[in-house]
């Protein structure tokens, strides 16, 4: 671009507006991140409907890929920020929205794996416990472990909110559209067994954060594309 | 009466700084001459005008051994950039009364 100080009052306007137009449409961002996560989680939640189902079990707990996980997220974090040639306004905020869900998601993990055991000592402790009790009488009373049910649902649906934030925030379609039908998920799974939440968990991975990541990979992709070409 | 507009501003190459960087929080010098399709020793010089207006921050800095320099709009600058757009929106409104 010349330094011409002689311009047009029109051809300020076009140079701020196709500027802002630039700087709006580029695409910073390279979607392994929500690729990883969709493919992590949509695969822990698909192998535990799986296992819930067909009543058979792997031999080690699926969900620790997810915390596996968190090793290539910080990489690619770091990566992306090294790349990273804009910062946007919005990044600040959305990155602390994706941190608090990071910590609620933990704290749902330790509440999960501590109620049932603490409540079982507890009401022992009082001299009680939970039976389960057969309707129709054909199996005895067993004793039965504190469980919330239909636990899964919680996390479809907060699976959904990081999300429809950063869809909203980034006006990206794919994931306002991934959120809302998450959401419907959500209500759904309210009315399912928890295997079938399993299922409902794995369709929300892939709609939250493994399709909009590809869609995103794919944009950032044809970008570079185009520049490699001028 | 016409606001007169910023001369600072007034110039092709500053205003597609100025115009990009009101709209990200800080960009980096080789996305601004990417998009603006800039020479580096001319942008250098335009980005320099800038910061002695108190236009812009320059920082820069050192990464993996490469020099990194990254721009950011100040408070002035998008004081500026306002008022810029306003004395622009008179003269295209005076243009087509």
């Amino acid at each position: 671009m010349p330094n011409q100080n002689q311009i047009t009052e029109k051809e300020s306007l076009e140079i701020i507006t196709s500027m802002i137009q630039k700087a709006k449409g580029t695409y910073y961002e390279t979607g392994i991140g929500p690729i990883l996560w969709g493919s992590v989680v949509s695969f822990a939640s698909f192998v535990t409907f799986l296992q819930m189902k067909y009543e058979f079990t792997i031999g080690f707990d699926v969900w620790l890929l997810v915390l596996f996980a968190i090793i290539p997220q910080i990489m690619i974090s770091m990566r992306e920020k090294k790349t990273g040639r804009i910062k946007k306004y919005e990044d600040d905020a959305l990155d602390t929205v994706w941190l608090v869900f990071g910590i609620s998601l933990f704290c749902l993990i330790v509440y999960r794996n501590a109620v049932p055991s603490v409540t079982t000592r507890l009401i022992a402790a009082e001299g009680w416990q939970m039976m389960k009790h057969y309707t129709d009488g054909s199996k005895p009373d067993e004793p039965l472990i504190p469980f919330v049910p239909s636990f899964y649902s919680i996390y479809i649906m907060l699976y959904a909110f990081p999300t429809l934030v950063t869809g909203l925030v980034k006006k990206f379609r794919p994931m306002i559209y991934g959120a809302i039908l998450s959401y419907g998920l959500f209500v759904m799974s309210c009315f399912t067994t928890s295997w079938n939440d399993m299922l409902l968990g794995t369709i929300t991975a892939l709609l939250c954060w493994l399709i909009p990541g590809i869609l995103l990979r794919r944009k950032y992709l044809a970008q570079k594309t185009a520049k490699a070409n001028v | 009466m016409f606001k007169e507009l910023d001369p600072i501003l007034h110039s092709q190459l500053r205003l597609a700084v100025m115009s990009l960087l009101i709209g990200v929080k800080e960009a980096e010098f080789t996305f601004i001459r990417e998009k603006t399709n800039a020479t580096a020793g001319n942008l250098s010089v335009q980005v320099q005008k800038l910061k002695e207006a108190g236009y812009i921050e320059v920082v820069k800095q050192f990464k993996d051994n490469y020099p990194l320099t990254t721009c950011k709009i100040t408070p002035k600058g998008i004081e500026a950039f306002d008022a810029y757009v306003q004395a622009l929106q008179q003269y295209l409104q005076a243009g087509q009364g």
